[in-house]
Parts: structure tokens; C-alpha cells; sequence
């Protein structure tokens, strides 16, 4: 494992070296900023802040205190929505910077090709005392936000780690202990009985592919098997056995009718989800705060532990998901901005007030240290829900390489998906073939 | 070799005096009052459009512009997203616009009909669609017609009939783009066709009518020659709006399931915002154009006046 990452970390080092080079070239006007953290005072500026929903509001709470320590910088959050924050921050970035906010929300899928196609549009945040919190976060969670080791695109936030929420009440009346089950294979077939018993699905899909997360799934699948789109080299593993094996899992499922169609995604979830449609959700850490807030009549029904392993023995753990704060490049800001980032995320009182409000896990593992993560859950049965994840967020996980080319990657994935689903297409045909698309638009190398 | 002579003592115009100035103020006045207009249109429309060529015949890799002529171009040719897009256009293009036009015809005739009581408010609720939000207008059709959830399947199972995949189906996910597409813009075309229809003289029908023509007769021979004007213009701008549809299929599908409702604009978009590949996205633009005008040309020659 410790190999994997220290070759992903040359990797990387390669990968942005060559960017930065470029970047002092290409970005004279507006962009490489963040050569010594010359924007602004530290304490003293007006910096506005884009996320989303959820974590918006969160940061938005968080401003009084931070304004208590720094009085003189005025602070805007605006809740700009996910999925429309990509496309404005593409845009931006695209504009040389023009209109951005100073500090940025960015997730995992989107944070390689923001830094590989617009060099400088992030600021460099070591020059302002980013690896100071080097060993702060989750394992593995350091190499995503700084490849080289030097140079920091931005500041881990959330770690979501791949979990199983399941109807405890309904896994009971089907005579299945839910805690025993150790492979998918074992869950297809407590499914089987639960569908009988019960006639509620084992899980659901956005078969269709209506929005781009219809392939979390088959990813988390992918994740467990210490396996991804890419190697670490690079190159397309789009078709790789672990593929193949977790696109059969998948087909299996919904042969057996055991999978219920999730289309018109965000909305046909929570439907699915108030209609008890499904036995069991297996979404990452951020969702129990999702479940409780949408049938709070449940509790005490639904309960949590880490997925089945794909192989036997295989690992139950994943980092399916993660979040960071960046600062743009173009932001006049940028030394309150990191004021900002680093009150936020490096303090583990405001990540135990964020957790408590939204249940967003946080990267920082000095805030598991606080009660909260430890407290028996009344909804989730008495389980001590904050220990299952952290028991994930500290097993070892492999590191994952998204690319520049993840958008295309997942588009090509889940469109193979619904072809499986929905047409009862050959996996291992489909992916191959997706593989081999995907090799053709990006000019990487498939490697079989 | 001559030497001419310049300065104070050649006239240059064969009128001395204020005149040729005067001629040249007025020579140059009108392109000062169109000036403004120019600029803008030349920062906002020529440059983008020049600039977009420019883009077209690059590549950014590790966030530098390359300059790779026509590759993204040649790409283009051997990218099977790209004929699927092209394809799926051409069937909206070829089953859509067709039924729409004929709708519009139909309600145009209604609407101008003598016949009809509260003309208004018909003409007001049919056009009405038009100014619908496309976002707003794309979300109400998704809800609608939700296979779980959704009225449309509600009330045809009020009926007896099953439930319809609208959107998760492939071929009904075309034929639910074109609902939606047909509802938004028949009355907009309609009241196209309508204005034209208004100015076919009333003494031909009375002289169709005194010929023995019938209802269909004096339709085919007097109503139809006349709205020619206009059906070739909304046939023209069908044909580019439908090249162009986005919003529709980006809410409604995304276009999926499978690819099924992928038009070139949401392939373009894709490329461009979802992928960063502005080169390749700025190609698909120009040959979008390309193709929107080479179908306006084949258009105006077919449907035009023949003079």
C-alpha cells in the first residue's frame, strides 16, 4: 500500500511540476498567483466563499465565530447548488479567474482537472502555510490535495467512506442477519429472501443514467477492490477483472429483479427512500445525516455497518468521496481567504459543529476525538454510527487516480451501466468497449 | 517615373472649397451612427466566433493551448458520440418538425377561422408556451412524466394502460423530447403562419368558391401558395432551433438513457464544460454551423420563390 502511494506522490510530482512550468507561461495575466502568498492581509479583506446546500449553510453559521478572531474580513457565503457550482467554476477558471469567488468548494472527481487544465486558477496554498496540517487529515487524503508534496491545491474537508445503511426491521422479517453478511454475493441471496418476504427491492439504481452519479454504485464496487477508472500510471483499467467482476455483481442483481429503477436521480431517491422501496442504501458517510432528516418516524428501523467485501476476505473499507476548499488564483484575497480555510477545517470545533449540524464527516482527525463521533445513535438503532465510518476513514485505503479525464471516464462507465441494465448487455463487453472509447478520446493507454 | 505633386498647391478634388469636405462628412456620418452597433457587434458576436475558429484548431494539454490544425476536425469524423448526436438531431429533425409544422398549419387555419368564438384568448393560451422558461418548461415535463411518480402515467393508468418508461426508455425518451418540443413551439409557429395567413386576400377564396372549389380544394390551391413565405421561414428556423436544442434534452434526459436523446448542443456542451476540451467542443460548434447552413441553403432552393 505504502508503495502505491509514494508512486502515486513521483507521479503527481511529475504532473504538476510540468503544470507549473506551463503555468508560468501561460497564465501571465490573471491566473499563477500563488508564488508567496502576496494577496492581501491576513487578516483583514472581503472574501466571498462558493459551496452548496448542506455545507453552504454550515460555513455560513460558522461566520460569527470566525469574525470574532477576525474582525476586519468580511465573509459571503453563497449557496451557489450542486450541481450548477462545477459549471460556473469551469467557466470562470476557462475566464482566466474573472468573476470567481474567493474561496471555492471542489470535490474529489473535480479537483485533478481543475488543476491539470488551468494551471494557476488554484492557488498555491503551501506559500501560505498549508503543510503545517500535513498529518492533520484522514490518511491518503494528503496526496489528493497536494500530488507533489509541495505544492497545495487545496485543504481536505469531508472524507466519505463507503457505507451500508440497511431496513434492520425488514432484514428481520426476512430471517437474514444483516451483521454476517461478508460478500455481495452472500447479500444477493439475503436479498433474494428479503424480496420474497418482504417485496421490497435489495437497492436501487438510476438505471437510465439521468444524472452522472447514476455509477456510485458500481464505483464504491471498483473502490473495494483497491481498483479504479485509471492506474496510478494513468492508464485506462475501465475493463479491468475488478470491473467486470463488480459490472457482473450489478447485472446479477437486477436479473434477479432485485434492483429498483432510481431515475430522475436526487428526487426519485428521497421517493424511493420515504416509500421504503429498498432494503438498503449503500451510500457513503454523509448520507445517515440524509436518511434522519427525511424519515425521522424511522428510528430505530435502519441501522449501519461497512459494505460486504466483493471477494471474500476482500476489504470493507473505501474512501469513496472526498470534498476540499481551494482559493483562486485570480482572488486579491487570498491570505484572508486562507485565514478563512484554515479556521474552518484545521479547527477541530468547527468541524464538531459542522458534523453535528449536517452530519458532514469530517477529513480532520483530531475532531474524532470530540464525544459526537462516540455518542450511541438513537435512529441508527443505539449503533454507534461516527465509530463505523472512522473505522474505515483509518483502515488503509489505496490511492485512487482521478485524472483530468474522470468526467469522461464516469460518462463512458455509466452509460455501459444502463446498457447492462436496461438492454441486459455482456458486461465485460461493454466495459472493453468503453475502454477502448475512452483510450480514443484521451489518447491514454488501455491496460489490459 | 512622374513625380506628383503634393501639398498645398495640388488640388486634390476637382471641386475646391468646402465641398468635397461637406460630401465626405456626409459620406462618413452614417457609418458614425452605426459605429456603436458595430463595435458591440464585433466585440460580442465577431470576435467570440473568430476566436471560437481559433480554439477549434487547438488542444490544451497540461493547460497549454497546442496548435494542432485540423485534428480536432478529423477527430470529429471518427467519434461515434458524435454521429449519434448528429443522427439523433437528424430523427428529431425529420419526424418532430415535420408533425409540429403541420400542427401549427392546422391550428393557424382554426385560428383564423370565422367560425371560432374568443379568438383571443385561443391564440393567447397557444402561444403562450413560448414564453415558458425552457429550464422551467424542461423540469415540468420531467416531473409530468415520471414513470413512478409522474401525472402522465397516473392518468394512464386510470385507464387501464400500463406505465409508460417516458424517460428511461430509449425510444420513448426520443418520443418524449418531441412532446415536449411540440408543445412549446406549435403555437409559436402557428401565430407565424397565422400573420401570413391574414394577408392571403379574401377574393381568392371567393373566387375559389365561385369555381366549385370544396374546403380541401381552395386549402390546397389558395391557402397553402400563400403561406408559402412563412412556411418556408418557420421550416428555416425549425431546422435551426432544432440543430441547436439544448435545454430540452439536457433537463428532461440529460441525454440519456444510453445516449438516445444526445444532440450535437448537449455533446458540445459536454465536451466543452463537463471535459474541458474547449478545442474539440469550439470544432462541433463550426461544423454545427456548417451544417445549419448548408440545410438553410438546400431550404430556400426547395421551398423558395421561384422568380
Amino acid at each position: 500500500m505504502e508503495l502505491e502511494r509514494r508512486r502515486v506522490l513521483r507521479l503527481g510530482g511529475a504532473i504538476a511540476a510540468g503544470a507549473g512550468l506551463t503555468g508560468l507561461t501561460a497564465c501571465s495575466g490573471s491566473g499563477d498567483t500563488g508564488q508567496g502568498g502576496t494577496g492581501g492581509e491576513k487578516d483583514k479583506g472581503k472574501i466571498s466563499v462558493w459551496s452548496w446546500q448542506g455545507p453552504a449553510a454550515e460555513m455560513k453559521a460558522l461566520v460569527p465565530e470566525f469574525n470574532k478572531k477576525y474582525p476586519q474580513i468580511e465573509v459571503t457565503v453563497e449557496d451557489i447548488g450542486n450541481p450548477a457550482i462545477w459549471d460556473k467554476i469551469t467557466t470562470g477558471l476557462a475566464a482566466g479567474g474573472q468573476g470567481l469567488a474567493d474561496v471555492l468548494h471542489i470535490g474529489v472527481d473535480y479537483l485533478p482537472g481543475y488543476v491539470e487544465k488551468f494551471p494557476g486558477g488554484l492557488a498555491d496554498l503551501a506559500p501560505l502555510g498549508a503543510n503545517a496540517h500535513k498529518d492533520a487529515f484522514a490518511p491518503g487524503l494528503w496526496q489528493t490535495v497536494s500530488p507533489d508534496g509541495k505544492r497545495v491545491n487545496a485543504l481536505p474537508w469531508e472524507a466519505n467512506s463507503a457505507g451500508f445503511y440497511y431496513r434492520a426491521d425488514l432484514f428481520e422479517k426476512a430471517g437474514v442477519d444483516a451483521g454476517a453478511l461478508q460478500t455481495w454475493e452472500e447479500t444477493i441471496e439475503a436479498g433474494k429472501e428479503i424480496k420474497a418476504k418482504t417485496g421490497a427491492h435489495l437497492l436501487g439504481i438510476d438505471k437510465p443514467a439521468s444524472q452522472a452519479d447514476a455509477a456510485n454504485f458500481f464505483q464504491m464496487l471498483l473502490q473495494l477492490q483497491g481498483s479504479f477508472y485509471f492506474n496510478l500510471a494513468g492508464d485506462i483499467t475501465l475493463d479491468s477483472p475488478e470491473a467486470v467482476k463488480a459490472m457482473t455483481l450489478i447485472k446479477t442483481m437486477n436479473d434477479a429483479g432485485l434492483v429498483s429503477d432510481l431515475a430522475g436521480g436526487w428526487n426519485a431517491l428521497m421517493s424511493s427512500l420515504k416509500q421504503g422501496t429498498a432494503a438498503v442504501l449503500s451510500m457513503p458517510t454523509w448520507f445517515g445525516g440524509i436518511i434522519q432528516e427525511q424519515v425521522p418516524g424511522e428510528a430505530g428501523k435502519w441501522k449501519v455497518r461497512l459494505p460486504p467485501a466483493v471477494r471474500r476476505g476482500g476489504s470493507t473499507a473505501a474512501m469513496v468521496n472526498s470534498t476540499h476548499l481551494a482559493v483562486a488564483g485570480s482572488s486579491k484575497h487570498q491570505a484572508a481567504a486562507w485565514s478563512f480555510i484554515e479556521f474552518v477545517l484545521t479547527r477541530p470545533a468547527s468541524q464538531v459543529r459542522i458534523y453535528r449540524g449536517k452530519g458532514i464527516a469530517p477529513a480532520l482527525m483530531a475532531a474524532y476525538d470530540d464525544a459526537v463521533f462516540h455518542e450511541p445513535s438513537p435512529f441508527f438503532g443505539g449503533q454507534k454510527k461516527g465509530e463505523v465510518f472512522l473505522e474505515a476513514l483509518k483502515a488503509p485505503s489505496p490511492a485512487f487516480n482521478y485524472t483530468a479525464d474522470y468526467a469522461r471516464a464516469l460518462k463512458l462507465v455509466t452509460d455501459a451501466q444502463s446498457k447492462v441494465l436496461l438492454k441486459g448487455a455482456d458486461p465485460a463487453k461493454v466495459l472493453g468497449e468503453a475502454a477502448d472509447q475512452l483510450g480514443r478520446q484521451t489518447g491514454r493507454k488501455v491496460s489490459r | 517615373m512622374t513625380v506628383t505633386p503634393t501639398g498645398r498647391t495640388a488640388p486634390a478634388a476637382p471641386f475646391p472649397g468646402a465641398a468635397p469636405r461637406r460630401a465626405r462628412r456626409r459620406r462618413v456620418a452614417p457609418y458614425l451612427f452605426v459605429l456603436p452597433a458595430l463595435l458591440l457587434f464585433s466585440a460580442f458576436k465577431i470576435y467570440p466566433i473568430g476566436r471560437s475558429f481559433v480554439i477549434s484548431l487547438h488542444q490544451t494539454v497540461g493547460g497549454t493551448e497546442r496548435f494542432v490544425g485540423a485534428d480536432n476536425y478529423t477527430r470529429l469524423l471518427h467519434d461515434p458520440l458524435f454521429w449519434t448526436a448528429l443522427k439523433n438531431t437528424a430523427v428529431i429533425l425529420a419526424v418532430q418538425v415535420p408533425v409540429m409544422l403541420a400542427l401549427a398549419t392546422g391550428l393557424a387555419v382554426a385560428l383564423n377561422s370565422g367560425l371560432l368564438r374568443g379568438r383571443t384568448v385561443f391564440r393567447l393560451g397557444f402561444f403562450l408556451p413560448m414564453v415558458t422558461g425552457l429550464v422551467a418548461y424542461g423540469i415540468m415535463f420531467s416531473v409530468l412524466l415520471n414513470r413512478d411518480y409522474g401525472l402522465v402515467n397516473w392518468l394512464l393508468d386510470l385507464v387501464g394502460a400500463g406505465p409508460v418508461p417516458w424517460l428511461t426508455d430509449p425510444l420513448w425518451a426520443k418520443v418524449s423530447l418531441g412532446l415536449a418540443l411540440t408543445w412549446h413551439y406549435t403555437g409559436y409557429n402557428a401565430v407565424l403562419l397565422l400573420a401570413r395567413l391574414q394577408s392571403v386576400p379574401a377574393e381568392l377564396y371567393d373566387a375559389a368558391a365561385v369555381d366549385g372549389a370544396g374546403a380541401w380544394a381552395s386549402f390546397r390551391h389558395v391557402t397553402l401558395p400563400g403561406l408559402r413565405p412563412a412556411l418556408l421561414l418557420t421550416t428555416v428556423l425549425s431546422t435551426i432551433g432544432t440543430l441547436q436544442i439544448f435545454d430540452e434534452p439536457f433537463v428532461l434526459t440529460g441525454g440519456g438513457p444510453d445516449n438516445a436523446t444526445l444532440t450535437i448542443g448537449v455533446y458540445l456542451y459536454q465536451n466543452a464544460f463537463k471535459y474541458f476540451d474547449f478545442g474539440y467542443a469550439s470544432a462541433i460548434a463550426y461544423a454545427l454551423a456548417v451544417l445549419i447552413g448548408i440545410l438553410g441553403v438546400i431550404q430556400f432552393r426547395l421551398l423558395g420563390e421561384k422568380t
